[in-house]
Parts: C-alpha cells; structure tokens; sequence
C-alpha cells in the first residue's frame, strides 16, 4: 500500500510540475477566495456579537446588573450595598442608577424618553458612555441644573427627521423635561452623546442629586451596576454577592442582554450557515469541474496506464493528492489574505449602526472550515476520477 | 513458457514458442487486434480459456491481471501512448516503480534500456520534445522494462514514417534476436513480415 501511495504521489507531483500552470493558478486563487469567504463572514458575525457585548458591558450594564425585586421599586440602602460591592477583590467599581420615564419638550416639539442619574465620577468607572460624547462636556456631581442627551433625543440641526427626535438640540440650549411623576423642570444641554449602541442613544442622563430631588426620595436606586477586572467572571460574583447578603435581583450581562444579542446573533448565524453551505458548494463545482475536465481529457493515457499494470487505485488517488496540494495551497493564501483583511480592519473597523465591528478570528472556526473544505474537495476530486478510472481499459484508450 | 494456447474468436487455437517472434496480419475487421487483447488480458473472453505458460488468466480477478499484465507481460500501442507528463525516463521506468524497486535502481535500469533503443541523449525530453519514433522507442523501452515474458504490439508503426517504421522493426528484430524476446504483433503492412519468424493470417475471426 504504501509503495501504491510512493507511485501515486510521483505521478501527481509530475502532473502538477509540468501541467498547465495558468489552471494551477487559478486553482489555488479560486480555493483561496472561497477559503476567506468560509472565514471571513462568520469573523465578521464574531465581531459583531464581540461589539454588542462590550458595548453592553461598557454603555448599558457593566458585568453584572442590581435591581429591585418584583415586588419593589427601588433597591433601598443603595450606597451600604455598594459598599460591600466595592470591597470585594475584583471589582472594579459600582454605580448607582435611578430610571424614570420622562418626555422632553423643544422648540415645540415633543420626544418621550427615559432619564437616568448617575454619579458622574462612579460612572465613569464602570461605563464608557462618557467617551461617547460628541459635543459639550460631562457632568459635574453637583450639576443640578444640566443634562446630557443622546442624539437619538436630540436629532440634527437641519436633517428633517419629523417627530422622532427635537430637531437639533444644541450645547447650551435649554429643554423642558416632564418626569413621571409630572414633576416638570428645566435643564440646560451640557452635553449630547452618540453611542450607535443598544438604545442608549436614546437615554437622557442627570446627576443622581438632581434625580433624588425630583423623585423626592434617597440612597435608592433603580438598578447597580457592576464593573469586574475579568470579563467571564460574573457568575462567581454573582454567588459572592448572595453571600454578601444581597437578595436583590441579581443578573449578569449575558442575561441582561440575551434577548437583544441574542436574536440580533441568530439571524446572522443563519446567514453565516447558509454563507457557508454556499461556499462550500462552490468549491465542490469548482474542484469537480476541474478533475472531471483533467481526467476527461487524459482518459487515454488512464487506460495507457491501466494497460501497463498501474493499478486503478494508484491513478484515483494521484487526483485526489493533486486536489489535496490545490486545497493546501489555496488555504495558505486564504490565510494570507485573510490576515491582511483582518489587520487592515483592525485599524479601519467597519461601522455598523450599533458600532465599529472589527472581524474576530477564532481557532476553532479556522481549524473546522479547514477540515470541511478538504473533505468537501476530496469528495468532488474522488468523484470524476473513479468515473474515469473504473472505466474499460479498451474503450478509455480507443474510445 | 513454453506454449500460449488461445481459445477465442471463433474457436482459434494458437501455439506461440518462447523466443518467436510473430505477426498476426488480416484486413480490418479480421479481429486481430480483439486476439490481441484477448492475449494480453485487456480483454476477456466471453468463452473459451487463455493459457500463459500453461496458467489459465482467464480466470484471474482484474487487480491479479494488472499485476500479471504488469510483471509478466509489456504492451506498445498504435500511437506511442507514452505519458505526456512524464520525461522519456520516466515513463520507462514506471512499470518498475510500480513493482516497487527503489528508485535508483529504477532509474539505472531506464537509462540502460533507453541506451538499448538508441534514445541515451533523450532521457530527459517530453512527450512534445521527441519524434514520432522517438515516442515509439520509449513506449518499447518501457514494455521492456520490467523484462516481460511477452511484448505485444498493436500497429506499432502504423502512425510512423516508413523509415521510423523500419527504425522500430529493426529494434525488435534486435530484441528478439539478443534477449530471445517473444513479441507477438497485429500489422497490416506486407513488408513488415520479413522482420517476423512467423505470420498468422486471420480473417473473420479465423486463422
């Protein structure tokens, strides 16, 4: 067996050194895009849930989310639990909201919304929103008087947007804002911020000062969030935190988001399946096209070679190893391009509506695209040259 | 080796001496080339029985005949049939790569016989860099090669120039008469039988 393998893989390097080397070429580029179209999409995918997620941690939730039971409102003593928190090695920080729903009111226009306070400085520690700022500058902890708003809220100047947002709210200007509890007060613009994240652009954000004053209570808060060092970790605090003698609701990022992330990622899962059910069945057309045309047309010289005593199974399987070296060779330059794309798109990420989305390239999707597209090939390869192997010795050389 | 009995067509019985060296002639249709399938073991039977050396490889399963066709048997085609992909050397020595001698000594035995056909300068051009003969000299060399019992050639000059012709003649002559080789071939032309110990002349399927 292995001298019928020494023979085939002499009859396959001599066919690939001395055959055409324009259809070798094209081979391998063929194999090569269809390879980077099998990993690029799903990357693409990765870095989409990848941007989702560190949005969701570093804009919305932190690692893990405090709320109040079903049966309440507010969590109370609010600042002895962030205590605790914050004593704990790992954490990063905490930060206390307060959420209410509330409708802004511009130039006569009209936008409904929800407020959250913040401790401008916690904030900042446990989530970036801050960066997101475009115009203006952040909140001070003792600003009473100022807002930030998305730009969800505030709109554009100039761009006709109808009744979806104030119309161009600038830094500056001054909103009237109806709370729930129809306390009304007006807010000066301190800052506009634009996240392109999940629905923050559409939250308005004061100091948690002012909010106790329009609620008319304290060291309460509708949600706690989180920050750890280590992303991953969130279930080991989550039992710490129960030990701590929380009996809050307590919720980590991936359940705070699953049902956002979660359908936004199974629908670009199915796409990637289907992206990839195409891919591969290019590359069997291509593969089968390309073997069945070689044997086809060296139908003669098989049966030459039957007829001098090369064993059938010794001519199918210098096919199959040429389409191994072309299936090799074109993954090795997929690779290449692949790493070029990729790098080229870490410094220039694509900008999708919920942020920049950078391509993210694991192992294991690597490894199994590999393996499908080399068994798919071989497959298409074994085909037309068994067909044209089996065939009878005198009708393959006389026809 | 001793005899070859043949039972096929329609019922011909053949003797065929180690050493001789015979031309089957007929006009086409006559059904020498299908003898000359039938005795290499290209093709089988519907009935009767070949005998080689007294072995019945009618009977023999297609992998046990490609192993017989290749150590026991050698083949020159009508059109040269050499790989094109393989140099002059290497087709000659495939059959014996195949047999799975290592490949020096492969390599030493093509270059031998290659210097044997009178192609020693062409051991390493293509199909495309030989003459008409030159490819024909190959194809013999290579079914020489691996020492057959029997060399069967099939209008080996039927696409060569009368002088290429007579070039390929004279080598078997040669073989025949130096290596005692058995070389049994289907031609259609007259004069190529004053190379030949024997004719066997056939018509419809009959000698």
């Amino acid at each position: 067996m292995f001298n019928d393998l020494k023979v085939s893989f002499f009859l396959a390097c001599k066919s690939i050194q001395r055959g055409n080397k324009g259809t070798s070429i094209l081979t391998v580029l063929i194999i090569s895009l269809i390879f980077v179209n099998l990993i690029f999409f799903p990357s693409i995918v990765d870095g989409v849930e990848e941007t989702l997620i560190r949005q969701s941690i570093e804009h919305v939730c932190g690692n893990v989310v405090i709320e109040p039971k079903d049966d309440q409102r507010y969590i109370d003593n609010a600042d002895g639990i962030e205590k605790k928190i914050n004593k704990l090695p790992g954490v990063v920080g905490t930060s206390s909201r307060y959420i209410t729903g509330a409708t802004f009111f511009y130039n006569n226009k009209l936008k409904s919304g929800s407020v959250h306070s913040i401790d401008p400085s916690d904030e900042e520690v446990v989530t970036k929103f801050h960066s997101g700022l475009i115009a203006g500058e952040y909140l001070g902890k003792e600003n009473t008087n100022e807002i930030l708003l998305g730009i969800d809220i505030t709109g554009k100047e100039g761009e006709v947007t109808g009744d979806s947002d104030l119309g161009g709210v600038q830094v500056g200007d001054k909103i009237d804002v109806t709370f729930s509890n129809g306390v009304i007060r007006t807010y000066r613009v301190k800052g506009i911020f634009d996240i392109s994240s999940i629905n923050i652009n559409r939250y308005a954000f004061i100091t948690e000062k002012e909010m106790e004053s329009v609620l008319g209570i304290e060291d309460q808060a509708s949600e706690i969030l989180v920050k750890l060092s280590q992303k991953g970790t969130e279930e080991k605090y989550r039992t710490l935190f129960l030990e701590l003698g929380i009996s809050e609701d307590i919720e980590t990022w991936r359940e705070k988001s699953a049902d956002k992330i979660g359908s936004l990622v199974s629908s670009f899962s199915l796409l990637t399946v289907i992206s990839t059910v195409i891919s591969l069945i290019m590359a069997v057309v291509v593969i089968f096209i390309i073997i069945y045309i070689n044997t086809v047309n060296k139908k003669r010289q098989i049966g030459i070679l039957k007829a001098i005593g090369i064993e059938q199974n010794v001519i199918i399987h210098s096919y199959v190893i040429q389409v191994l070296f072309y299936c090799f060779c074109g993954i090795a330059v997929g690779l290449l391009l692949f790493g070029i794309i990729t790098s080229y798109l870490s410094v220039n990420p694509i900008r999708f509506p919920l942020g920049y989305v950078r391509p993210m390239v694991e192992q294991t999707l690597i490894l199994q695209n590999i393996i499908s597209l080399i068994v798919f090939s071989l497959i298409a390869g074994f085909i037309p040259a068994w067909r044209t192997a089996n065939e009878n010795i005198l009708k393959a050389i006389w026809g | 080796m001793g005899n070859v009995h043949v039972h096929a067509l329609k019922g011909i019985s053949l003797k065929i001496n180690k050493g001789e060296f015979i031309s089957i002639m007929g006009a086409s249709g006559s059904g020498k080339s299908t003898l000359l399938h039938q005795l290499g073991l290209l093709d089988m039977p519907t009935q009767g029985e070949i005998l080689i050396d007294g072995k019945d490889v009618s009977k023999l399963s297609e992998k046990e005949r490609s192993l017989f066709r290749l150590t026991q048997l050698g083949y020159v085609f009508q059109e040269y049939a050499i790989i094109s992909e393989l140099t002059a050397l290497e087709n000659v020595y495939l059959p014996m790569l195949m047999m799975g001698r290592k490949k020096q000594d492969c390599i030493n035995a093509g270059i031998d016989i290659l210097n044997k056909v009178g192609l020693g300068d062409r051991l390493d051009h293509l199909q495309h860099e030989l003459s008409g003969g030159q490819q024909q000299r190959v194809a013999i060399a290579r079914a020489l090669v691996n020492k057959p019992k029997i060399l069967f050639a099939d209008e080996p000059c039927a696409n060569l120039d009368s002088e290429s012709s007579r070039q390929v003649l004279e080598l078997f002559k040669k073989l025949n008469k130096e290596l005692e080789q058995t070389i049994v071939m289907v031609t259609h032309e007259d004069w190529h039988m004053e190379y030949t110990d024997r004719v066997i002349h056939l018509k419809d399927g009959l000698i």
